[in-house]
């Protein structure tokens, strides 16, 4: 069975960040978008254009791949150990999304709310799927 | 209460110093925040009879506690003052994003008080706050400069601005945010002009609270697809207000050529589906689940909307059919800096009285060339466009044409004909900021569902005080227009916010203490019963085309409306608050 | 007798999607007989308006072959 991924379709987005909103919500215990795991921002380009900036976790696995300590594990999520993270930082650089970010010396990523993907529940018009 | 950062920033501009204060709690419990307690902060602080454009006069930015969470449709910033257009209380609600910025930032509100001496702008990043030389920047339409601004400090920090329409204190001039949204009606861009403010940045990386934040996001997933994208409320999203052309020509109220009649044989030219067919993209709010923006690019113009005011404004009640003129209209002004209600009504009554030869402004209907060459003008209060900007009271107490001069204390009307839905006629002049059609929007009852007769008098003073009750409420907590939520859905996202229980009879308490409030603001100013008055045009010609056709709103039958309005609020027949209120405020 | 039906918004759903179909009736009838016929509730919250030939008009108004019925969902907002 193939796993699922969240997938952004930007035709549908209207720039309104509930996702952003929905994860920290979820994970932050508060409303903070700073700290989200996904950022999306849409927005006009000196007025003439609306550009969207999409960083979302799609499960590539190249975190995966280049952690040195084998702290990032994948199967329908990716997981963190944080023993094992030491905080060198290589994931975020690798990171073809810009998504994960360091807190504390351990690295913070998308973990797809355990499947829930409470992203995708507040989207308004389906921008984000999980399929 | 939870959802509030508890915290006031206070903007001296005349010292360049700024401060922190609590945000008043008592005043929060009794008008939330947004429009209710934006005024309530306004009215404590404002000398009564201050001059709008002077140093004395403040600028209020005020969210409310649902800012920054996912309550659908909350993103809007309130912003309050005192109208230089009217001279009453003015509160005017912005798009885009700058509201969940100033609450991530860590602020409910900023004040603005005094004067910069040298133009200026502000930067807030949370906590540090910067005042900028922005002597570069003045004289730039807002859109050059917050192409300036973004590339300085990212796309994701929100821009408010005023283009030269604000800096030379045109009363009707706006605030701009995120190229296409404005804060727009009574002047609010001169009251920033006034002080030598260009610009605010807003960058915000902190956080709001809430009672339980995992069970609101479960929460606002079940509101969002029972009650927010349902079949009543998805037309903001598909059509966007566009819609109401073609609802507004069949009900008989679209307003043609200055409002001498209604209905236009050529609505197809600029009704929603054109619009569609030269839609790019859409657009929300902060924390929108509708997401009403349609960018529109027709030819050489650009913009989001057009909106339903700015079309049938610069088309038919200007005698102009052609969408893309109707679309540069409104980029123009947005980039002036210019509220297109008002810029258009303004075209309108000058066309009129060219072509009666009341006096010669040198445009008339259907000229589209002029309708953009003069909102330079307009700008710049140069030549014709200095008259032109003063509004349609100053410019018919000047020249004439008072019968035809489309007001309500001196603010243009929207486009909406009171003939066709009486109602509405009563709505624009009991505003409490002039000519206005979003503090009480019964056009809605009485045209587009047909639930009430629109050419009586009886029940419409209930009807306006209903629907005016709805607004207060909905603007102060603060949730947008386009939602139509009910009361007891209000209270349930409330206490899911705030953790404090509140109820439907909450709500309506609160509004009803709005609405007073705003009254009491223009009382202390001087304003009762005499000034709640539409032009003589409503009074006493009667319409000639569409479904209204043979409609006016006899004298006799308005003040009964009015009568009916001061009654059910408690008001004196002058429409005078009274103490036992007052002192409850 | 024919009329020409257009739906408004999401009534569209009333005419599987399509937004404009011309209806045949034996007899003559009101517009409150004619949205009933189409599947509508008149005393139904989702009803707005009804306008003929481009103009609003009192649902118990009587059609006339070549009409042109226009039917509105509620509308909020301005």
């Amino acid at each position: 069975m193939a796993v699922k991924r969240l997938k952004f379709q930007k035709e549908n987005c209207i720039g309104c960040q509930l996702c952003m909103q929905a994860c920290s919500g979820m994970h932050e215990g508060a409303f903070i978008p700073s700290k989200a795991r996904l950022s999306i921002e849409s927005y006009y380009d000196k007025g003439g254009d609306i550009k969207i900036g999409r960083h979302v976790c799609n499960l590539c696995g190249i975190c995966e791949k280049e952690c040195p300590f084998e702290a990032i594990t994948i199967d329908e999520k990716v997981s963190v150990d944080f023993d094992k993270c030491t905080g060198c930082s290589i994931c975020v650089e690798k990171c073809p999304q810009h998504v994960i970010s360091m807190r504390e010396d351990k690295a913070i990523i998308c973990d797809t709310c355990d499947g829930e993907t409470w992203c995708v529940k507040l989207c308004p018009h389906g921008a984000l799927k999980f399929e | 209460m939870l959802g509030y950062q508890n915290k006031v920033l206070r903007i001296n501009l005349d010292n360049k110093t700024y401060s922190t204060e609590p945000l008043n709690m008592d005043w929060a419990e009794k008008y939330i925040g947004g429009k209710g307690l934006g005024i309530k902060y306004i009215y404590e602080e404002l000398t009564p009879g201050v001059d709008p454009l002077s140093p004395d006069n403040k600028l209020m930015f005020m969210t409310g506690p649902l800012t920054g969470t996912p309550a659908p449709c909350s993103g809007k910033l309130a912003i309050i003052s005192k109208s230089p257009a009217t001279g009453t209380i003015l509160d005017c609600s912005i798009g885009g994003h700058s509201a969940i910025k100033v609450k991530y930032a860590g602020y409910d509100a900023i004040m603005f008080e005094g004067k910069l001496d040298q133009p200026g702008y502000i930067s807030i990043e949370d906590d540090k706050i910067q005042f900028i030389d922005a002597s570069d920047l003045w004289g730039k339409g807002s859109h050059e400069t917050e192409g300036i601004l973004a590339d300085k400090y990212g796309t994701d920090t929100t821009i408010l601005s005023i283009g030269p329409a604000g800096e030379n204190l045109l009363p009707i001039s706006c605030i701009n945010s995120d190229y296409y949204r404005q804060a727009g009606r009574g002047g609010i861009g001169a009251v920033m002009g006034s002080k030598n403010l260009k610009a605010v940045t807003i960058k915000g990386t902190g956080a709001v609270t809430v009672d339980d934040s995992k069970k609101m996001v479960r929460k606002i997933a079940e509101i969002l697809r029972e009650d927010t994208t349902t079949e009543d409320n998805i037309w903001a999203y598909t059509d966007g207000t566009p819609g109401l052309v073609e609802a507004c020509n069949d009900g008989g109220i679209l307003p043609y050529k200055n409002f001498s009649d209604t209905t236009d044989v050529k609505w197809e030219s600029y009704n929603s589906e054109s619009i569609q067919a030269n839609k790019h993209g859409k657009k929300g709010c902060g924390s929108c689940g509708l997401g009403c923006g349609n960018f529109t690019k027709i030819g050489d113009a650009i913009c989001e909307g057009p909106e339903y005011e700015t079309i049938a404004g610069a088309g038919p009640n200007c005698g102009i059919s052609d969408l893309e003129t109707i679309v540069k209209f409104n980029q123009v002004c947005d980039d002036l800096g210019m509220d297109t209600i008002s810029a258009s009504g303004a075209l309108s009554y000058a066309m009129e009285m060219t072509e009666k030869g009341i006096h010669d402004f040198g445009i008339t209907f259907g000229d589209k060339e002029k309708l953009i060459d003069y909102l330079y003008l307009m700008a710049k209060k140069e030549g014709v466009g200095a008259d032109l900007v003063m509004g349609v009271k100053a410019m018919a107490a000047k020249y004439g044409g008072e019968d035809m001069a489309m007001h309500s204390k001196g603010l243009e009307f929207p486009l909406y004909d009171p003939r066709g839905s009486w109602a509405m006629g009563l709505a624009y002049a009991v505003s409490d900021r002039g000519g206005c059609h979003m503090r009480s929007y019964p056009a809605a009852e009485e045209v587009y569902a047909a639930s009430i007769p629109p050419y009586t008098a009886e029940g419409k003073g209930k009807l306006v005080y209903d629907l005016a009750i709805y607004n207060a409420v909905k603007f102060s907590l603060i949730f947008c227009d386009f939602w139509a939520l009910g009361l007891d859905r209000m209270a349930e996202v409330m206490t899911l916010a705030t953790g404090k229980q509140f109820s439907e009879e909450d709500m309506n308490q609160i509004a009803e203490r709005v609405i007073h409030l705003a009254r009491a603001f223009n009382q202390r100013e001087g304003f009762d019963r005499k000034d709640d008055t539409v032009p003589k045009r409503i009074l006493n010609e009667v319409l000639k085309s569409g479904a209204a056709a043979g409609q006016k709103i006899p004298v006799g039958d308005f003040n009964k409306m009015l009568d009916e309005y001061y009654e059910v609020l408690g008001w004196s027949k002058e429409g005078k608050v009274p103490d036992s209120i007052l002192s409850q405020l | 007798m024919k009329v020409s039906v257009l739906l408004k918004g999401y009534l569209v759903k009333y005419f599987e999607g399509e937004s404009k179909r011309v209806l045949c009736f034996d007899e003559e009838l009101t517009i409150r007989e004619a949205v009933k016929v189409i599947g509508i509730d008149p005393e139904s919250k989702s009803l707005g308006f009804v306008a003929v030939n481009g103009m609003r008009v009192m649902i118990d108004e009587p059609l006339k072959e070549g009409d042109q019925l226009k039917i509105y969902p509620r509308i909020s907002g301005g």
